[in-house]
């Protein structure tokens, strides 16, 4: 299995705090790699450097493309998602929530219908070849809606879906940019056992059908063990442990770290 | 309704009661008369019982139904069937609204005066949908609006005055200009929301007032510009004795002369131009640039994450706004044949920016009901010089009181999968 992602020697400071702290790991191809950590070790803060929210004080970000490897820290701001590839979701929602559904997967996938849109100057025309694309972008929402059984919900405001649902819709959204590597911060926060069962078989389907590499911050331990290929343990911004999922619940330094040192 | 919420109510309009006494009572119950030599008050403690009385009685009123919101609701079924009317039947209401104003000026009561406070509810409304963009799409307060109908006015003054240039020549590159104006706005402030960007947008549309003011060279500082050439319908002058060798409207078709005909022109051609307006933004509403416009405003970070340009998508939002305003104020300028900074201020921005919110943001409808409430409510109260201010005031405030988010504020997707399903 080859690398997707490397982090070398990551460290990111605001001030006086070291948020992360040369960290290095690494993510493969078609795999679930699982950032965990108590609260405040710094996962949050490694989704935003991937995914240029932050520029790191110090190291590299490598996403591997065949032979090629692209350095995320050259790319800022939308760029990531638009030219890397590197899709993200939020740790609270951020969907367009007085949008419809379809709507919200419609703007996912906006640079490419702008083109296809000729600037907008074809789309005023309502030139044929415009309309054949919006078309298709309606036809890879669909096939999304049907993968989370929303598509009888389309047309309605993404902000008057159920929580669970709105989790969904917001991987299925970043999955219309067609990423290669998706970032998932908690996904499963606050959804019931059914739906993280759900949420579950949903990260499986990208991660074999799509051939996405997924890098995951979870504290719910049913979908952090049911799930991840790889585990990366991180506790004040160092990395402390990294193994499977199997590997990590029998390490005593992770112990430790979630539940304090015996006296 | 229990008892204790009509106590509570009448307790609640009494102290209303108390603070309209004390701002009617020194305002209108002390009124200053100067009789020969001195200034002698005179109060009329009959009027501020008046105006008292009222303000509690329509407390008073306004409790009890919000009390009563489940049971027993005249204003909101009111308002909810107004809205309900115009929702379902959108499309129909939009054609009987267009054909109305195609024929308007040929109804048997329009006359003159009618035809002026329609060409200026017509602007307005042009304005309103132009700002629409920018408020109501892309979600981006702009408080200096009237900075780009300015520049639009000056630019089609500056341009028809010195190369006399025809309208149609003239008003392209007016709006040209003012788009120019927009991107030069819409740089600095591409970083601020909210209440930031208000203060920075009004900031613009004083210094946009106040350049014209002092540079007077170019501008003619408060003198204003006058001699702005008159539009011609296609060539055709309205003049009643055309120049040598120039045919004018009513000779070429065999009319009697009528300063009429210039007017229903103006009317026509404001009427187009904001039609224009409104379609150009239903179509790109529909359109990948339309949708980032809204998805901007609902959440620029989540944008950001989808690879979605905010930079550019910003841009394109004040500077399509700022076009329309251009194209506003170049017909402001062609129809008054004068402008100065005057016509300017920052009244008008506030009166826009007021439409496109009390109409329902992003609504186009509801910035055509909103104009024709705030501006023909002004209007009908002319009479009463300074006081129809308060008219206006009183328009701003029922809408807030019974439509709090705007006259029209139900949003209709873009786009649908499943069809319309009523």
């Amino acid at each position: 299995m080859s690398n997707l992602l490397s982090v070398e020697n990551l460290t990111m400071k605001f001030g006086g705090l070291t948020a992360i702290d040369d960290l290095s790991f690494d993510a493969k191809n078609n795999q679930i790699t699982s950032i965990i950590g108590p609260n405040g070790a710094g996962k949050t803060t490694v989704f935003n450097c991937l995914t240029g929210f932050y520029k790191p004080t110090n190291g590299q970000m490598f996403l591997h493309k065949e032979d090629n490897k692209i350095s995320l820290r050259k790319y800022t701001d939308f760029k990531i998602a638009y030219v890397a590839k590197v899709a993200r979701t939020f740790q609270n929602i951020r969907l367009f929530p007085a949008m419809s559904v379809l709507e919200n997967l419609l703007v996912a996938q906006h640079n490419e219908l702008m083109v296809a849109s000729g600037y907008s100057l074809f789309g005023l025309l309502n030139l044929k070849t415009y309309r054949d694309k919006e078309q298709l972008a309606v036809d890879k929402a669909k096939y999304w809606l049907d993968i989370i059984g929303l598509t009888h919900r389309a047309d309605d405001n993404a902000g008057d879906l159920p929580y669970g649902d709105q989790r969904k819709l917001e991987i299925v959204r970043a999955m219309c940019i067609e990423p290669r590597l998706l970032c998932l911060d908690e996904p499963a926060a606050g959804l019931n056992p059914k739906e993280s069962a759900e949420l579950n078989k949903l990260l499986k389907f990208i991660k074999t059908e799509k051939q996405t590499g997924i890098l995951l911050i979870e504290h719910d331990m049913s979908v952090v063990m049911g799930i991840s290929d790889h585990v990366v343990v991180l506790n004040y911004g160092k990395k402390i442990f990294e193994g499977t999922a199997e590997q990590t619940k029998n390490s005593k330094e992770v112990i430790e770290a979630y539940l304090g040192v015996d006296e | 309704m229990e008892k204790k919420d009509i106590i509570q109510s009448f307790k609640d309009s009494l102290f209303t009661g108390l603070i309209a006494l004390a701002l009617f009572g020194p305002i209108v119950g002390l009124r200053t008369v100067s009789k020969g030599e001195g200034l002698f008050i005179t109060p009329q403690w009959g009027v501020v019982f008046l105006l008292v009385g009222l303000c509690i009685l329509g407390r008073f009123l306004i409790n009890i139904n919000s009390a009563r919101r489940t049971e027993f609701k005249i204003f909101s079924t009111l308002s909810s069937k107004f809205s309900s009317i115009t929702e379902d039947k959108a499309k129909h209401f939009a054609i009987t609204g267009i054909l109305f104003a195609v024929v308007f000026p040929f109804l048997p009561f329009t006359d003159r005066y009618f035809m002026d406070v329609a060409i200026m509810i017509l602007t307005y409304i042009m304005l309103g949908w132009g700002l629409n963009i920018v408020v109501g799409l892309a979600g981006l307060l702009d408080l200096g609006y009237v900075a780009f109908y300015a520049v639009g006015a000056y630019s089609y003054a500056l341009i028809a005055t010195t190369f006399g240039w025809s309208f149609w020549i003239c008003l392209p590159l007016a709006g040209v200009f003012a788009a120019f104006f927009g991107i030069l706005l819409g740089f600095p402030v591409l970083r601020l929301r909210g209440d930031y960007l208000a203060i920075v947008t009004l900031g613009f549309g004083e210094i946009i007032r106040i350049i014209l003011i002092n540079w007077y060279e170019v501008t003619n500082g408060p003198d204003g510009i006058t001699g702005i050439p008159r539009p011609s319908f296609f060539g055709l002058p309205f003049k009643r004795s055309p120049d040598e060798g120039e045919t004018s409207f009513h000779l070429f078709f065999n009319l009697e002369y009528s300063t009429m005909h210039r007017i229903i022109f103006l009317y026509y051609l404001i009427l187009v131009l904001a039609l224009i307006t409104n379609y150009f933004t239903l179509k790109i509403r529909k359109l990948p640039v339309g949708r980032a416009w809204e998805a901007l405003r609902e959440d620029e970070i989540a944008c950001k994450s989808l690879g979605v340009n905010p930079t550019n998508t910003k841009l394109t939002a004040f500077a399509i706004g700022a076009m329309f305003g251009g194209f506003a104020g170049s017909f402001f300028a062609t129809r008054q044949a004068f402008i100065s900074p005057e016509s300017f201020t920052f009244i008008e921005s506030a009166i826009i920016v007021a439409i496109v919110v009390l109409g329902g943001m992003g609504s186009q409808t509801g910035v055509v009901l909103a104009s024709i409430f705030l501006i023909g409510i002004t209007e009908m109260f002319r009479d009463l010089e300074q006081f129809r201010m308060i008219a206006f005031g009183g328009a701003m405030v029922l809408i807030m009181v019974f439509k709090p988010k705007g006259i029209l504020a139900n949003r209709k997707p873009t786009i649908l999968m499943h069809g319309d399903k009523k």
